[in-house]
């Protein structure tokens, strides 16, 4: 019997492994539930695939490329995945514990919770699990508690060896990790150390000795970084992005966990591409979900959809358009009847989806690109600031129209997502300018309308969007001595919330600071001295960034003077993700519902959700 | 053309080099040929090379006569001015020198008057003063015609007799042979100290000049704590001595937080050198300011931004400092691009704006056409060569400066002090003479 479970258990664990060389690289299967807790060093130290503002980036891999796909034409590529008996139970809505996930104050402080709160929730799986009379994974989960254990033992055993060394150096060899967890908890920073099998339950066995160690490493690393958090921005910092999948729940979809990496690195990037690409996500999690005996499907599929939200955010913090579309989403599943089949409950909450995306997003899309259109006339100017799906969508739409005008592009530093703006425009044949930051006031100097995307309209009418939107809208509104220009937002009412800003410091999300360091210089064209220098930045891409082959090219170009940033006392690098636009500087909103002033904001938020 | 011993890369620090050597005509061309290619680019660099070529001019000048030194200079002028029409700073080092050779001959004249009437009252002086004046006057004799790099020393070693002699001018011995005056041997000699006076006089005044360029900053920084208090937030933008320095000042005696927004495609580098407190690698920048500290290393916190966080973060700000490439008369002024949005963010925010410049970047231009005060730069930075086939396709710009009203400055720190915007024009007519505004 023995024998035969470590075989099961062997063969899951391989499964698992096999899973996330997939998602790594080459497309994730629905059919590894079992195979989640394990994690491999390889997906860890996988590549992640390079930064890049497009959801539809030709780099990206090739999960990247179907998710992207898939974001642009919202259509359901999965069979339905065969489904357990549907339990019969009541449904209470669960849904005001999670559907807070969007706010990213909460969000900060939730993840470190996260493995505490999945623990106690796992025992109650296996007892469901176990009473279902599941027969290969029963005994797989008893295995793995017993090697667990094991593994536990001989992790306390090698966190007393550590704990000196720890102490002394701060990174010991054992816990090569210990920096990228320490942001976390102790916790969520002994998790990221030890890739030991079943180290889920782990957690709570030996937490007291192993986390106290963990702690003390992690204090030396911590005191030093908090030294570069901005003192205002305190309290946007919360936990580190997530890095790898390592660590992951057990629960969370291989579409998601694609899914989140590739918010993270900016593949999925864009208000409305991340609530696209989340609501596909789901759809798949949907599809793969069998509702656990004695629970029922809309009591359960809740909490099972909160650990995948609770992945993404600590991927990256969710934008209001996710956070809107899921509260949506769990009203849907809260709102199911228990006596519908589980099968048609999920065609029912599929169809949601789809209707969801359609309605709010790719028709909005199009008729706010249509209207917005019509208000660009022959001879304009177009200033827009970096990249916005729906301003492109509206200025390819005026092109199309036969209409003349000129478009003039600002660009900021890190993400330069208007370059992919720039490039899609010229390619059809608009005549584009571009400029960055610094050339503000000339470009806004002969434009005559100011077209701005979204990331979200706060109740207030202010617009919350790319860092640099407030600087373009009021140097349109400030133009010396002339008159001033129209600025005209697009932006679908799915991004629409309820919360209010006033500035840009108390709401707001911050990225890695590392992004501001120029990483790369430019490749030289001519004077490569050596078959080596190739290896060396193909290495430096894989942000091993190993500083042993820096001379070669060091001797061509000095690195940026940032490179160790972190080093210096004193110095901090801010890299926010938006601000907040006064809704004096803007003119008009664009929505699917007709083109409103700012003000008119929260009515149609509260009109768009109560119906 | 550069002199053989080019090891340095062209710059202010080869050319100064090269002016000892090179006979004039080749330095003013070399210096033409320098801020044509702007490897000379810094306002102040500029203005250094101006002034000391301008004086390797006047004292290479074998006239005395103030006229055709005026002549000399105004050509010289106007062939820099037009190698680099948007640097003002050369203009205006131009313009005062001018002032220099035109107070200096006005001077004379006057004091022809006043000798005449009152020669016997300052007769009883004049010994003790020749004295001097004739040793520092042999010197200069033996080293201001070939070589001029020797004149500074001469004419430094004697400041105060410089200055005494402005007022104890005998008339020109050319203009007026025969007068009373010159009759006695006192009186002679000093006519035939006139001769070359003029030039020493505008050489002594160019050297002022260079000494007023080389301690500017220092003078604009003893102001820094009437104007920083502690605990205050301050948001600069791009990399500016003047800038650094004035902080630092302050830095000594008070601690504050300084939030660096980092002016990206054109100087971005440096400002990141600047903040991390590496040398730049910059030959432009003399010696003292690679060697001094930065900001962080006297406990400063410094955060550094992109451009485009600015608006999102002024709302804590309490003053913005900002130093700029030239001011004009109007109080209006052209500095690197992106100043102009961070000026407009402060003042929607009521936060003061406070530009700390040397006097030497006051420029008496009025700006009737923005345009062509601004300089458009290198497109390459913006897009690389990796994005070849967007150039193609797309208009790249790249503005390297930005004229900013004087509407969104509250306050100009000088080496004089504090002035509201609107008092700058007292100051341009306080520096420059009107005949020289077109020069």
């Amino acid at each position: 019997m023995g024998q035969l479970l470590s075989g099961l258990w062997h063969a899951a664990r391989a499964a698992g492994g096999a899973a996330y060389g997939i998602i790594a690289g080459v497309r994730p299967s629905l059919s590894q539930r079992a195979a989640t807790p394990t994690t491999s060093e390889k997906v860890a130290h996988a590549p992640p695939p390079p930064p890049s503002c497009n959801h539809v980036s030709p780099r990206a891999n090739p999960v990247a490329a179907s998710t992207s796909s898939m974001s642009s034409q919202p259509q359901s590529t999965q069979g339905p995945a065969p489904s357990a008996a549907p339990p019969a139970s009541t449904s209470t809505p669960a849904t005001s514990t999670s559907t807070s996930t969007s706010n990213s104050a909460s969000t900060s402080t939730k993840p470190p919770k996260q493995p505490s709160s999945k623990q106690p929730a796992k025992p109650k799986d296996n007892a469901a699990a176990a009473s279902a009379a599941d027969g290969a994974l029963t005994p797989a989960e008893l295995k793995k508690k017993a090697k667990a254990e094991k593994a536990a033992r001989r992790a306390r055993e090698r966190a007393e060896r550590e704990a000196p060394a720890g102490n002394a150096g701060g990174a010991a060899p054992g816990t090569p990790s210990a920096k990228k967890g320490a942001a976390g908890s102790g916790g969520a920073g002994g998790k990221d150390a030890a890739a030991t099998p079943g180290q889920q339950q782990k957690g709570q066995k030996q937490a007291p000795r192993r986390g106290s160690a963990q702690l003390t490493g992690a204090a030396e690393v911590k005191k030093k970084q908090e030294d570069k958090n901005v003192a205002v921005f305190g309290h946007l910092y919360g936990q580190q992005r997530r890095t790898t999948v390592a660590g992951a729940g057990k629960e969370v979809h291989p579409a998601v966990l694609a899914l989140g990496l590739q918010m993270r690195d900016y593949v999925v990037c864009g208000s409305s591409a991340r609530c696209v690409a989340t609501l596909l996500a789901f759809k798949r999690v949907i599809e793969a979900y069998t509702t656990p005996l004695g629970t029922s499907l809309a009591r359960h599929l809740t909490t099972h959809l909160s650990h995948q939200i609770t992945y993404l955010s600590t991927c990256r913090p969710l934008s209001i358009s996710q956070g809107n579309a899921i509260r949506a989403l769990k009203l849907a599943i809260s709102s199911i009847d228990p006596s519908v089949p589980e099968a048609d409950a999920k065609a029912e909450l599929s169809d949601f989806i789809d209707s969801f995306i359609r309605e709010k997003i790719t028709v909005a899309d199009q008729v706010i690109a249509g209207s917005a259109a019509q208000k660009i006339q022959d001879g304009d100017v177009i200033v827009t600031f970096a990249g916005s799906s729906i301003v492109k969508q509206t200025l390819l739409t005026a092109h199309k129209q036969g209409k003349k005008f000129r478009v003039s592009i600002i660009d900021s530093r890190p993400l330069f997502e208007g370059k992919n703006l720039a490039r899609t425009l010229a390619n059809a044949g608009l005549d584009v300018q571009y400029s960055l930051m610094n050339g503000i006031s000339h470009a806004i100097k002969d434009a005559t309308k100011v077209f701005l995307g979204a990331h979200a309209m706060t109740s207030n009418g202010r617009l919350y969007s790319r860092v640099g939107t407030a600087l373009v809208a009021m140097s349109a509104k400030e133009r010396a001595g002339g008159v001033e220009v129209p600025v005209i937002v697009c932006c679908e009412t799915v991004k629409f919330t309820d919360r209010v800003a006033l500035d840009s410091i108390v709401v707001n999300e911050i990225a890695d600071a590392d992004e501001l360091v120029i990483a790369d210089p430019v490749q030289q064209l001519t004077g490569l001295p050596d078959p080596a220098a190739p290896a060396a930045t193909e290495l430096k891409k894989g942000k091993a960034a190993p500083p042993p082959v820096e001379p070669s090219t060091a001797a061509q170009k000095v690195p940026s003077p940032l490179t160790d940033w972190k080093g210096s006392a004193n110095l901090q690098l801010l890299n926010i993700m938006y601000d907040v636009t006064p809704a004096e500087y803007v003119d008009m909103v664009v929505t699917e519902m007709g083109s409103l002033p700012p003000s008119a904001v929260p009515i149609v938020h509260r009109m768009s959700t109560n119906l | 053309m550069p002199s053989p011993p080019v090891a340095l890369t062209p710059g202010l620090a080869s050319f100064l080099k090269s002016l000892k050597t090179n006979p004039i005509d080749t330095s003013i061309d070399d210096l033409i040929s320098l801020l044509k290619r702007r490897q000379i680019r810094h306002s102040r660099s500029c203005a250094t090379a101006t002034a000391y070529l301008l004086r390797s001019v006047i004292s290479a000048c074998r006239t005395s006569d103030a006229n055709k030194l005026i002549e000399r200079v105004q050509y010289v002028g106007r062939r820099l001015m037009a190698a680099q029409p948007r640097e003002m700073v050369v203009g205006n080092i131009v313009r005062r020198v001018l002032g220099l050779i035109r107070d200096e001959a006005e001077d004379d004249r006057e004091a022809d008057f006043t000798l005449s009437d009152a020669g016997s009252e300052s007769q009883p002086q004049t010994p003790r003063v020749l004295d001097d004046l004739s040793e520092s006057l042999s010197g200069r004799h033996e080293g201001s015609d070939r070589s001029s790099s020797r004149q500074p020393f001469a004419s430094l070693s004697a400041p105060p007799i410089s200055m005494f002699s402005l007022l104890s001018h005998p008339e020109p011995e050319s203009s007026l042979p025969g007068t009373p005056a010159s009759a006695s041997p006192s009186g002679r000699l000093l006519s035939q100290i006139h001769n070359k006076d003029i030039r020493a006089e505008v050489l002594d005044g160019i050297n002022e000049i260079i000494d007023e360029l080389g301690q500017v900053d220092d003078q604009i920084a003893a102001y820094a704590l009437d104007h920083i208090h502690s605990n205050e937030i301050i948001l600069t933008h791009t990399s500016s001595t003047t800038v650094q320095k004035f902080l630092l000042k302050a830095a000594a005696k008070r601690k504050f937080t300084v939030i660096h927004a980092e002016s990206y495609p054109n100087n971005h580098e440096a400002t990141h050198a600047t903040v991390s407190g590496q040398t730049p690698d910059d030959d432009e920048l003399l010696s003292t300011e690679a060697f001094q500290k930065p900001l962080i290393a006297l406990g400063i916190t410094v955060i550094l931004i992109p451009d485009s966080a600015v608006f999102a973060l002024m709302s804590r700000v309490n003053k913005v400092i900002l130093g700029t490439h030239s001011v004009l008369a109007n109080g209006g002024l052209v500095a690197a691009a992106g100043t102009r949005v961070i000026a407009r963010a402060a003042k929607v925010h009521q936060t003061p704006v406070v530009v700390v410049s040397g006097v030497y970047k006051l420029s008496p231009v009025y700006p009737f056409d923005f345009d062509s005060l601004i300089e458009y730069g290198d497109a390459s930075k913006v897009i690389g060569y990796e994005d070849g086939d967007l150039v193609d396709q797309i208009d790249v710009q790249n503005p390297l400066y930005d004229y900013v009203p004087a509407e969104s400055i509250d306050l100009y720190i000088t080496n004089l002090g504090g002035h509201a915007p609107s008092y700058l024009y007292r100051i341009v007519s306080d520096h420059y003479r009107k005949e020289d505004i077109n020069v």
